[in-house]
């Protein structure tokens, strides 16, 4: 029994790992992903400002939908803040709710 | 009643950003501008400034409207003034949309003084949204599963 039990949580733990996102490691076989840095942490001058349309386009989908980390490559905090200056503009009409296909 | 001293010499940092109808001319928008003012400084703010960002189109119809004109405003006050600024905005009929955001706590007044009032042109370009300046997400298209069926 104690020998099943080691061998037995082995590859769930190696399935876990692999499912996690590797950073710059390769991905679920599709290639080799780049590596992504919050692009807020990289420039310190860079500000989540909920009136700045260029910048908060950036991490919209041209469907209007807030572009998920793992894609945008933000960090934790900065992507709150994107979240959230996204949604204020929206109530401006400086970002659209959503984008009917035409 | 030291309290009281105290929180007048310390302000809060508040900015407003507004829209207010396209067909409005610069006479209206002034008007509009001086009832602001007025408010804030009556109350013991500190007005800074009106930037108007001028006729934009909206993202979504305001008002029945495809366009409006924004206008930013700056001042210092304390909350009980955002809710008479915003109360006399709800009753103005130019006035589509508006939102306030404090942008600090506990400013000296005299650190911030005003400026003139900035007026940018509006860009009345109709350029749908996205365009061609989204690249450099790698696998974009791959990794948003959701997004399937939009060519379609």
């Amino acid at each position: 029994m104690s020998t099943m039990s080691p061998e037995k949580k082995r590859p769930a733990k190696k399935d876990n790992d692999g499912d996690m996102e590797g950073g710059d490691e390769k991905r679920g076989g599709r290639g080799f992903a780049r590596r992504k840095v919050c692009r807020f942490c990289a420039d310190k001058n860079a500000k989540v400002d909920y009136k700045d349309q260029s910048t908060l386009k950036y991490f919209v989908t041209e469907r209007g939908k807030i572009i998920p980390r793992r894609i945008s490559g933000n960090c934790a905090l900065h992507q709150r803040a994107v979240a959230k200056a996204v949604k204020q503009s929206r109530g401006l009409a400086l970002i659209p709710y959503l984008v009917l296909a035409s | 009643m030291a309290e009281a001293v105290k929180s007048a010499a310390k302000l809060r940092e508040y900015e407003t950003v507004f829209l207010v109808k396209p067909d409005l001319t610069d006479e209206n928008v002034d008007k509009v501008k001086d009832k602001l003012r007025g408010i804030v400084n009556r109350d013991g703010g500190k007005f800074l400034r009106f930037t108007i960002w001028g006729k934009k189109k909206t993202m979504y119809p305001v008002a029945k409207q495809p366009r409006a004109i924004y206008i930013h405003a700056h001042y210092l006050g304390n909350s009980a003034m955002v809710a008479e600024v915003e109360r006399n905005m709800r009753n103005f009929d130019e006035v589509t949309r508006f939102m306030s955001k404090r942008l600090a706590d506990d400013v000296n007044p005299e650190s911030h003084q005003p400026q003139e009032d900035l007026k940018l042109a509006g860009e009345d370009d109709n350029k749908p949204f996205g365009g061609a300046e989204r690249e450099g997400f790698g696998g974009f298209d791959n990794d948003m599963d959701d997004e399937g069926g939009y060519s379609a």
